[in-house]
């Protein structure tokens, strides 16, 4: 079963242009919580500081494991948006040191999922933020079938109608 | 001088504000760019196909919104600032309204309070107008940590 919900998070995280760009990767997920990293990476690293700036890639992290950990929480695959996200830094990443956002979602109601969310580097106990979120339901039906294909494994790639409807938006 | 007082003096000078949005990568990554008018600071995220966080609409990934929304305060403190300094984010808080579609979105940021210490930001993103917001944030940023940077 986590391997299902893996391989469901790896494929929703491998639909999305920005993670792919970010290289995101998920290594763990279960029932209850979900485990992103964003690794080192030179487009990250200031020239000219020789420290890491996170300046806003860790919202970006937490936004994405936030959205992930909703995915264990629902029976069926749904596209929930951020209504509210709320981060508090504690400390600064360093620069030589992946780092890690490990969510959960501990409420489901009719409309609204919240989540809640540790980022840490070494130490999963000494976490460098804190965040909290809540996601909308998009309500039966709306999520684009297409998309959930791809999410539930079913389809591979976006499929023709989707593309061709992104394409008349001129959005391709 | 050091090198941020330098950066920002002469992006004042020019009104090419590129080199201090450098100074912050990810603002390279997602691409922002920034535009003054007078006295007022506009952000622009221009559309970028590597900002799409949802595919079927598209949309621009709500991490990517939230990021720009903070690098606007950011950028707007260290610019405004009387001594340079990169802003040190404490906390962040973002209501999102609208999808943000797959096109250019812009952001200013006001500086509520400005104390010693610490300053209190309110963000707000827009696409066609700015009273049709897509995402609002407030934010408190620590002015007096990053002197060691510099």
């Amino acid at each position: 079963m986590s391997d299902q919900i893996l391989e469901k998070c790896r494929r929703f995280i491998g639909a999305l242009a920005h993670m792919r760009k970010l290289q995101m990767q998920v290594i763990k997920a279960d029932e209850k919580s979900v485990t992103v990293v964003l690794p080192v990476q030179d487009q990250l690293v200031s020239s000219v500081f020789g420290t890491y700036m996170h300046g806003g890639v860790l919202t970006t992290l937490v936004d994405t494991a936030s959205s992930l950990s909703t995915i264990p929480a629902l029976k069926e695959y749904e596209l929930c948006p951020t209504l509210d996200l709320r981060i508090d830094h504690m400390s600064t990443p360093v620069i030589s040191q992946p780092l890690y956002a490990h969510a959960e979602c501990y409420r489901v109601t009719r409309n609204v999922l919240f989540t809640r969310a540790t980022v840490y580097q070494e130490n999963p106990n000494k976490p460098v933020a804190y965040a909290i979120s809540t996601f909308m339901r998009p309500g039966g039906g709306n999520t684009d079938p297409a998309f959930k294909a791809i999410v539930d494994g079913i389809a591979t790639e976006i499929e023709p109608e989707l593309k061709q409807r992104q394409i008349k938006a001129g959005r391709v | 001088m050091d090198l941020l007082q330098q950066r920002v003096n002469q992006a004042h000078a020019s009104g090419n504000y590129q080199p201090v949005i450098d100074l912050i990568p990810y603002a390279g990554v997602i691409g922002v760019q920034c535009e003054r008018f007078g006295e007022e600071m506009i952000f622009r995220l221009p559309r970028n196909p590597d900002n799409i966080g949802n595919p079927t609409i598209p949309a621009i990934h709500g991490g990517v919104i939230a990021s720009f929304l903070e690098l606007t305060a950011a950028f707007q403190l260290t610019l405004q600032l009387e001594h340079p300094a990169l802003a040190k984010i404490i906390d962040f808080s973002v209501d999102y309204m609208l999808a943000g579609l797959d096109r250019d979105t812009f952001a200013m940021c006001t500086v509520e309070r400005q104390g010693r210490r610490v300053a209190n930001c309110s963000i707000v993103a827009w696409q066609e107008r700015k009273s049709q917001p897509i995402a609002s944030a407030r934010g408190h940023f620590l002015l007096d940590s990053f002197s060691s940077l510099t």
